[in-house]
């Protein structure tokens, strides 16, 4: 399993690193941790000509705070530093939840946020996690810059619309509302394995204790992070009740549309995402009453 | 593996019949074609690529052969793609039946897939199969669209 | 005979560690030679096609590439392999042989069958080249679904044979039909056993190299078998035994493929290096293993049980189909074992036992681990359960109820197993080992109080507890040396090959205990025909026991040479000595002693005369081969917890309770049932190589292939009985594959027990959530 020849670059600048790929076009890729992309052009299913190496790129990889808190990530931040950072735990509770999740530490090592999010496997943890933070991405090019919110830029079966020679830089998460809850389930065969079916959510608690806000986004179920609005309808307005979760668990089967390979059928992941929402909304509601200020 | 399921087109079934054995229109349509030609009456040849996320560099050549043709209802399609990475054969059996002015589609593939790309692309081969002709249908019903509205307006004209 | 110093049954630790966690070990990838070649395999898509053309002449021409070879460029060398292992003489047997071709002439049976082999610069370069070739392949129906295979008008394997019939034997013993008669209870189930792969950490390799200067060929291969393979590859390139030297290195696990002899790879490149006069290597890689290097192991049996009202075993009948792949170099072993395994520690008059041996378009089944033992347990032990079940008796009743006594050895069922000799449990005392399991999984007080109480609380506990009975070192011979140098440090070498067992620390024990040596100061060498030109290789769990015991019989012979020249040093009434600390010393004067390494030097004189018959040195060669295997046993018992909603199962505790007679290294044993387990669970709950209808295999990868890694297998939780085998003077017995082959079994009673629903049966291996989801929701169907 050796790669096909190729030619390979190391900017040590974003701007170079965007000359680079405006200039060979479909031609090139860029490679960030590269734990999905090399595997692939070590099988020759994935054979390009050009290779633009971001890991030089020491501007791509910060985590700060935001403008209003919140986070801004650099899209080359390791994993595996998000995992370990206060600052994550501290304004994206839910991300330092899910990091863990992401295949093994080793692989962590690698990973980046960016990689993660503009190669938009399916079963993949971070999209569903962006999508339900109410995430945004900054996106440059040669020719300019802009903002793509998290629920419009993923598109299809590994497709964003990221366009040729635009790189997702950053990713801004806005701060940690009041009375928010968050839960995050996943099934796997394994530790770090590929979901069989898994669920962000993410809860906005008014002061009556109803579901002032509501994101239910399901990962392995369908061509990407899959947004649920018929459990969002079921949640709005409600208190948490088990009547509550369990309709806006079974909701989800209105919205997903898992396929079947040869570790679950596609009667089994919608089964498990069910489950897995309940459970998941069961801790969102938990966390979301057991404070009654700001997140800690 | 099978690929089953059903499409409705806004023309009636001969106008869907025309399209669907068009291979200038096919070509255009199945993401990843690079060139169809008919060779022989009910025979095709071509290139495909097909784009999927990491891989990239999944190439096949095709023979289609069509045969036990009733126009306008129905048709059978037997595929042969070889690349690099693997392969793919099958049949599939397409019927048109009208529908509410326009055709109701119903088709049912059996597709042998081998090499690589079933070997290691299982978990995608579902999902993959089921965007590309998702994405492929939709684009014959817009060139089925641009068809219709075409000779409207040449009839309008003439 | 254990010495003053005791190194039997002391936990040394392990004296090859050092270098293999140092990064100090060879292993064949390791290997670089001036001008070193490699080489790639254009390997078929395609299950079952006839090969109609192979243009290679682009990749010929391709810049770095030294040659491309196909079927017709090897001329005469084109001829299948032999049959490594003779059919069993089963009365009645029939065994159609079909083996396996170097390269793929007319017709391709199995995906990944290799087409061409190029040599090139770099490993690069030849996967480029493989670009450039063109394959013309008409495909042919895939025979893959065993029953299918075997009914009119099927696809065939091999035309030739005109069935896809492999081989069939029947083995019996008492009345079956009579027992059947007589029962009260008779259970009977269709089972269903799937293939795996072995999985080991490093995938095969070779290096070989032609030096046309001195007219030898030396190869480093990761073979268990390097005696065997010098010998066929000598054959095979018209060369003397001499002119060939096969090395097997450290080896990153065997675990049964790597015995597989006379693969593709192994024969081409050595005759590569022989045309091109240059060295050549091959480094499998983990897509190619999944094709390339054989697997195990599907079996499907209807099988029935019929016991008494009190839970004794009257019989058992069991017909089954067994899939060899789409050849079957290796005899009859698999499945042979099967029908000897499923007998465990149960007394069972009459047994019938069918099978029939089937082609399919699927790579080479040998034996992997187990070799066939998992299947005869998982059959027997779910029969028992669900005779348990019927009877209203506990599943661990009902097999102390039909335990052999520990009078009944040596025990002769009377068929016949792997090594042809009829199948004798020489040792053994079951009860013990069951009631010990009993007592660490606390099995009373789990079904009486704890699982009870989870229930109430809304989780599913379940226990397991099975037994098998595993037939090991079988025949037929090792041999080993042992010198003593004059230095005074020991070489011990032997034939057998050792990849990972811990041989280096074992014979080392065996021949210091005879010595009186320290461990540290012996060297043990293994694998390289060079040292030692005799030996069959490391399988079936003997290498403790067969090779093992060829060490102890030579340091005998050394020591007893050592006597003889020390009593004429050490003068008159030097009778009874002592054999410590590197010192021959007269038992009682410790004044009286000489170095064992002044009476090396002694045994060597440069000039003078020696008695005529006298040998030189301290040295000495001995040769063991038992008439038959000796049987090991032991129980496993696991407690699992199963997610109802989720249908996700997880492993609490696993007991070992185990026999495996005379321990010599108790942390070596531990470490082999570990792996082991490991394995079994590996196997039973996550494992499946996935073949569609067209032959086509679903997950060649790791990332589709689920291996169970440290994080998804417990602590296991052991506990050792020696009952010493009486077939060898040391007692053991062996170890290598026991923790791999009742897990299957233990889940599946594990799994029931949690969910108590006796409309959910597990039949079949693996297990997985998706599976056992289908059968919670089959259950649920059947209700409403």
């Amino acid at each position: 399993m050796k790669p096909a020849p190729f030619d390979y670059h190391a900017p040590t600048r974003l701007d170079e690193a965007l000359q680079l790929l405006a200039e060979h076009g479909s031609d090139a890729k860029p490679l960030a941790g590269g734990q999905s992309l090399v595997p692939a052009m070590n099988f020759r299913l994935a054979q390009p000509a050009v290779l633009v190496d971001l890991n030089g790129v020491a501007e791509l990889a910060h985590v700060t705070w935001g403008r209003d808190g919140g986070l801004r990530l650099g899209a080359m931040t390791r994993q595996r530093v998000l995992e370990r950072d206060r600052l994550v735990a501290d304004q994206a509770p839910l991300l330092a939840e899910a990091v863990p999740h992401i295949a093994h530490a080793q692989i962590r090592n690698r990973g980046t946020v960016g990689g993660s999010l503009a190669h938009a496997d399916p079963a993949s943890e971070l999209p569903a996690v962006m999508v339900a933070l109410g995430a945004r991405f900054r996106v440059r090019s040669l020719t300019g810059e802009r903002w793509i919110p998290a629920a419009e830029f993923f598109i299809g079966l590994f497709t964003t619309t990221l366009e040729s020679g635009e790189l997702l830089v950053e990713c801004e998460i806005p701060p940690p509302p009041a009375r928010a809850g968050w839960g995050f389930e996943e099934a796997a065969r394994r530790h770090g394995d590929y979901a069989l079916a898994g669920v962000a959510a993410h809860l906005e608690l008014a002061d009556d204790g109803r579901c002032a806000e509501a994101r239910v986004v399901l990962f392995g179920v369908g061509e990407g992070p899959t947004s649920s609005p018929s459990a969002r309808d079921a949640l709005l307005g409600e208190k948490a009740t088990d009547g509550v979760v369990g309709a806006a668990a079974a909701a989800v089967a209105k919205d997903i549309e898992p396929s079947s390979d040869i570790h679950a059928s596609a009667a089994y992941r919608h089964y498990l995402a069910q489950v897995l929402t309940g459970r998941a909304l069961g801790r969102a509601f938990a966390r979301a009453g057991a404070v009654a200020g700001p997140v800690p | 593996m099978i690929v089953e399921g059903t499409y409705s087109f806004t023309g009636r079934p001969q106008a869907v019949w025309d399209l669907l054995l068009d291979p200038t229109v096919i070509a255009k349509s199945m993401p990843g074609t690079k060139e169809l030609v008919r060779t022989a009456p009910d025979r095709y040849q071509g290139k495909m690529q097909v784009t999927v996320g990491p891989i990239t560099a999944a190439e096949f050549a095709v023979e289609i052969a069509l045969s036990d043709l009733e126009p306008p209802q129905r048709f059978v399609m037997t595929i042969d793609g070889t690349g690099r990475f693997g392969f793919t054969r099958g049949r599939a059996r397409v019927d048109l039946q009208p529908e509410n002015g326009g055709t109701r589609m119903a088709y049912h593939a059996d597709l042998q897939v081998g090499g690589k790309i079933a070997s290691v692309g299982q978990r995608l081969l579902d999902m993959v199969s089921r965007a590309l002709l998702r994405s492929g249908l939709q684009a014959l019903s817009r060139e089925l669209e641009e068809r219709l509205a075409q000779d409207g307006r040449t009839e309008e004209a003439g | 005979m254990t010495g003053a110093a005791g190194w039997i049954g002391r936990s040394v630790p392990r004296t090859e560690d050092l270098r293999l966690l140092t990064g100090r070990a060879l292993f064949v990838d390791d290997v670089h030679l001036p001008g070193l070649l490699h080489v790639a395999f254009l390997r078929s898509d395609h299950a079952h096609a006839r090969l109609r053309g192979l243009d290679v002449s682009a990749a010929r021409r391709r810049p770095g590439v030294v040659a491309v070879y196909t079927a017709a460029d090897l001329g005469d060398y084109w001829r299948t392999g032999p049959v490594l292992v003779q059919p069993v003489p089963v009365p009645g047997v029939v065994f159609h042989a079909a083996t396996q071709a170097p390269l793929v002439r007319d017709k391709v049976r199995h995906c990944g069958e290799p087409l061409a082999m190029v040599v090139a610069e770099s490993r690069y370069v030849a996967e480029d080249a493989l670009a450039d070739m063109v394959a013309d392949l008409e495909p042919l129906p895939a025979v893959v679904d065993l029953e299918a295979a075997l009914a009119p008008g099927a696809p065939l394997v091999h035309e030739s044979l005109g069935t896809n019939l492999a081989a069939h034997a029947v083995q019996r013993k008492g009345d079956y039909d009579a027992a059947r008669a007589a029962a009260d209870l008779v259970v009977s189930r269709r089972f269903r056993y799937d293939r795996g792969a072995a999985a080991a950490i490093e995938n095969r390799g070779i290096v070989a190299s032609w030096d046309p200067k001195s007219e030898e060929l030396v190869v480093w291969d990761t073979t268990q078998a390097p005696i065997p393979i010098r010998n066929g590859l000598a054959q095979f390139l018209g060369l003397r035994e001499s002119q060939v030297r096969v090395i097997a290195p450290f080896i990153g696990g065997g675990f049964g493929p790597k015995i597989m002899m006379y693969y593709p790879e192994e024969l081409l490149l050595p005759w590569a290096s022989l045309q091109l006069g240059r060295p050549i290597k091959w480094i499998e890689d983990r897509q190619e293993n999944f094709y390339a290097t054989t697997q195990e192991r599907l079996q499907i049996h209807d099988a029935e049980l019929a016991v008494t009202r009190d839970g004794k075993i009257l019989g058992v009948r069991d017909r089954f189909l067994h899939d060899t792949g789409a050849y079957d170099p290796y005899g009859l072993t698999i499945p042979i074992n099967s029908q000897c395994t499923l007998l465990g520690l149960y007394d069972v008059p009459s047994y019938e036992s069918e099978f029939t041996v089937v082609f399919t378009n699927r790579p080479i089944v040998t034996p992997v681990r187990g070799a066939g033992r998992q299947h005869g347990v998982f059959v027997m032990e779910r029969l028992l359960d669900f005779a348990a079940r019927g009877l209203g008796l506990d599943p661990v009743e009902i097999r102390r109820r039909n335990l052999l006594p520990p009078e009944a050895f040596p025990h002769n069922h009377q068929i016949l197993f792997q090594d042809s000799a009829p199948l004798v449990y020489d040792s053994g005392d079951y009860a013990p080992l069951l009631e010990r399991a009993v007592e660490m999984i606390d099995y009373e007080r789990f079904k009486r109080e704890e699982q009870p109480r989870a229930r109430r609380e809304g989780r599913r506990l379940g226990v397991g507890l099975v037994s098998y009975v595993e037939g090991t070192g079988i025949g037929p011979y090792e041999g080993a040396r042992v010198t003593v140098q004059p230095s005074g440090g020991v070489r011990v070498v032997t034939g057998v090959g050792t990849q990972g067992q811990g041989h280096f620390t074992t014979f080392a024990q065996i021949v210091a205990d005879v010595l009186g040596v320290d461990v540290g100061g012996i060297e043990v060498i293994t694998g390289d025909t060079r040292e030692f030109a005799w030996g069959t290789g490391t399988f079936a769990s003997r290498g403790i026991v067969v090779a093992g015991t060829a060490c102890h019989e030579a340091a005998l012979r050394v020591r007893s040479k050592a006597v003889a020249l020390a009593a004429e040093l050490l003068g008159p009434g030097a009778q009874d000595l002592v054999f410590d600390g590197g010192r021959v010393s007269v038992r009682g004067s410790p004044d009286r002693s000489i170095p064992l390494a002044e009476l090396a030097r002694r045994a060597n004189p440069l000039r003078g005369a020696v008695r005529p018959g006298t040998e030189p040195g301290l040295e000495a060669t001995a040769y063991f081969g038992p008439d038959r295997g000796s049987t090991a046993s032991g129980i496993h018992a696991m407690i699992v917890e199963v997610d109802p909603e989720a249908a996700m199962v997880a492993i609490r505790r696993y007991v070992v309770v185990h026999d495996c007679g005379r321990v010599i290294n108790p942390q070596i044993v531990e470490g082999q049932i570990q792996g082991g387990v490991a394995h079994g669970i590996g196997n039973a709950f996550y494992e499946q190589l996935v073949w569609d209808e067209n032959g086509q295999l679903l997950n060649a990868s790791l990332m589709d292939y689920l291996l169970p890694t440290a994080l998804d297998v417990p602590t296991v939780e052991m506990a050792h009985r020696e009952t010493p085998s009486p077939l060898n003077p040391l007692g053991v017995k062996g170890v290598g594959e026991a923790g791999a082959i009742p897990t299957g079994a233990a889940f599946a009673q594990a799994v029931e027990d949690a969910l108590d629903d006796p409309g959910l049966e597990i039949l079949e291996i693996p297990l997985s959530p998706n599976r056992l989801f289908e059968l919670m929701q089959a259950g649920k169907g059947a209700d409403a």
